[in-house]
């Protein structure tokens, strides 16, 4: 029964695009940047995770908590030496320079760890059967964890005071600074978990996925796609575009070739964009 | 008024009198940097003047190298014949893409474009029936390579009259007003949507009518050369060295990165990428306005558009403003 397998496989991919979606989105709700080195971050998260447990034999849970800490440290620096300088100047300005540093981090993730392909046969290997189906743990894994987190975080933005400033922050930061919410406090953390959610999907992504320094970018594009079919800013719909594009990705993969397959999310947000371009679940276009 | 033609004219005569008198070492620079001059002339049209963040103008490139090398591979035709039809590719391409995501406002268009060069890509590496895939398309050599010469040098001088002319027009004015304030520009009846859309598609004809050239002079095209990051890198940082919206400032910014490009390019071809994009993100932060601005802050060359400078010296139309608003504060439009 293909189409069950179908079904689940684009389900779990959707869970990495959530996860990673969700980043971008945050930072796009109060930045308003496109943060275009997301995907380098992926990648240098996924890739050092090849060199944590392979190279240096650490296990791979360990891995979940350090790479995300070293891809927000990169997220914060990145936002403190370039992108707090740019708060004030035009739009092309900063997407120019995440552009730039997205080339810089490619740049130095080939340097670092050579330009093949790396990946981490032998970890959380192995499978379950469920409806039927048998599905490898790694998947089923980075699955939980990416859904998981990217629903925790989802709870902290509506639910806990720093979410409440986040969202304020994000609609209005005019009237969020004068309600007393230190802006700068906001991105700074915010970019850093966003940075840290991006780095995550890398280790997720480690087992089941080869990595190399150009991982990134592929994975932006889908990410970007995710989060204009779900609608800029909104995260709920950031969550559910990931596993309905998931879903579309597999399946048209299956049906119309590798090809079209790679061609069809880009399709798809370009439709998107000329019919409803505020997204499924968009809160309105604040562009 | 004079200036601008001399200096056109000095190099202009310089760049004929390459293939005669320069080395091949010269030929092949100046082939390069012409190149990139036009592709980044191109760029300024509208990432300069418009103000939109283009991360996709190497589609275009790629798309003319590999209409113009199938056509004269499967077709026969001569490669005079077929870059002018690939520059029109690029334009056919360039319309219904425009459409769809110069309609919207802010970070879409710089995400589509983005995007749609890693779709090309993945397409011209999947159709490999037509395109070979992966290990590219052979062209045979051509003989003389000096027709291919001047062809580029033809299109480096219609890019740079035409942003010359653009510049000291009111379309120029129109597009500077929707990059300060496109709803304003809007409000004051410039229609903002058709001239970005035909800026678009204009400057999408140059790309590609450059990478069919390209292809004929390497007698060569691949996917990774064709939709080559480095290129798209390298223009950005072209124009926003020499400075953007200005007609001297892709010209000065080529020559400074092709200069750079040779030495490092040569020595150091590990760390170019990082380089490249470390000068980009310190023009960013510390000369967002490009040498170009920085000249006329100095003095070197003359302040503002000699459009402006015309009008201030007619005394004409109630407050004449001597300096052009090269690039104003522009937070309000960051923020909306």
């Amino acid at each position: 029964m293909p189409i069950t397998e179908l079904l689940i496989g684009g389900l779990l991919l959707g869970g990495l695009y959530a996860l990673m979606a969700c980043g971008l989105n945050l930072i796009f709700g109060v930045m308003r940047v496109i943060n275009f080195a997301h995907g380098e971050l992926l990648a240098i998260g996924a890739l050092s995770t090849v060199s944590l447990v392979a190279g240096f034999h650490f296990p791979f849970w360990s891995a979940l908590l350090l790479v995300p800490i070293l891809t927000a440290a990169i997220g914060l620096v990145m936002h403190k030496l370039v992108l707090q300088r740019l708060a004030g100047a035009p739009m092309i300005m900063s997407l120019l320079a995440t552009y730039a540093i997205s080339t810089i981090l490619v740049n130095g993730a080939i340097l670092t760890w050579g330009g093949g392909y790396r990946g981490l046969p032998g970890v959380l290997s192995g499978s379950v059967s469920v409806l039927g189906q048998n599905l490898s743990i790694s998947r089923l894994v980075a699955f939980a964890v990416a859904l998981g987190v990217s629903l925790a975080v989802w709870w902290v933005l509506e639910k806990t005071r720093w979410g409440r400033a986040v969202r304020s922050v994000s609609q209005a930061p005019e009237l969020a600074e004068i309600s007393g919410i230190s802006i700068e406090h906001v991105r700074n953390t915010t970019f850093a978990l966003g940075a840290a959610m991006a780095g995550l999907a890398g280790v997720l992504m480690a087992p089941t996925f080869a990595s190399d320094p150009q991982l990134g970018v592929r994975f932006l594009i889908k990410a970007f796609a995710v989060i204009i079919v779900g609608g800029m800013g909104s995260y709920p719909g950031a969550i559910a575009a990931a596993l309905l594009l998931g879903v579309i990705e597999v399946f048209g993969g299956y049906f119309t070739g590798a090809v079209i397959g790679s061609a069809l999310l880009f399709l798809l947000m370009l439709a998107v964009l000329l019919v409803r371009p505020r997204g499924l679940l968009g809160v309105g276009a604040r562009t | 008024m004079m200036k601008p033609i001399a200096l056109a004219v000095v190099l202009g005569l310089a760049a004929l009198a390459v293939p005669y008198f320069g080395t091949e070492y010269a030929l092949s620079f100046t082939m390069q940097l012409l190149v990139f001059m036009i592709l980044a002339y191109s760029w300024n049209l509208i990432g300069g003047y418009t103000g939109y963040t283009h991360f996709g103008q190497v589609c275009f490139f790629g798309l003319g190298g590999y209409v113009g090398a199938l056509l004269i591979q499967n077709a026969g035709m001569r490669w005079y014949f077929a870059v002018p039809v690939a520059a029109l590719a690029g334009a056919a391409l360039a319309l219904p893409l425009g459409t769809a995501m110069l309609r919207l406002k802010g970070p879409y268009f710089a995400i589509g474009m983005f995007g749609l060069t890693r779709v090309l890509e993945s397409l011209v590496l999947g159709f490999d029936s037509v395109t070979k895939g992966g290990t590219g398309l052979y062209l045979v050599p051509l003989d003389n390579l000096r027709p291919v010469y001047y062809a580029l040098v033809g299109l480096a001088i219609v890019m740079i009259v035409g942003t010359w002319r653009l510049d000291n027009s009111r379309l120029g004015l129109k597009l500077l007003a929707i990059r300060e304030d496109e709803q304003a520009a809007d409000s004051l009846g410039v229609r903002t949507t058709r001239l970005k859309i035909g800026t678009f598609v204009v400057s999408a004809i140059a790309p590609a009518a450059v990478g069919a050239l390209n292809a004929v002079y390497l007698g060569f095209i691949d996917p990774p050369t064709a939709f080559s990051p480095v290129m798209e890198l390298t223009t950005i940082a072209i124009v926003l060295l020499g400075g953007m919206g200005t007609v001297l400032g892709p010209l000065v910014g080529a020559i400074v990165l092709s200069v750079v490009n040779e030495l490092l390019w040569a020595r150091f071809p590990e760390y170019y990428l990082a380089i490249v994009g470390t000068l980009l993100l310190l023009a960013v932060l510390y000369m967002p306005r490009g040498i170009v601005n920085l000249g006329m802050k100095r003095g070197w060359l003359p302040a503002g558009r000699s459009l402006f400078r015309q009008l201030a010296r007619e005394g004409g139309r109630g407050r004449p403003p001597v300096a052009a608003p090269l690039v104003p504060d522009e937070a309000k439009r960051a923020e909306a």
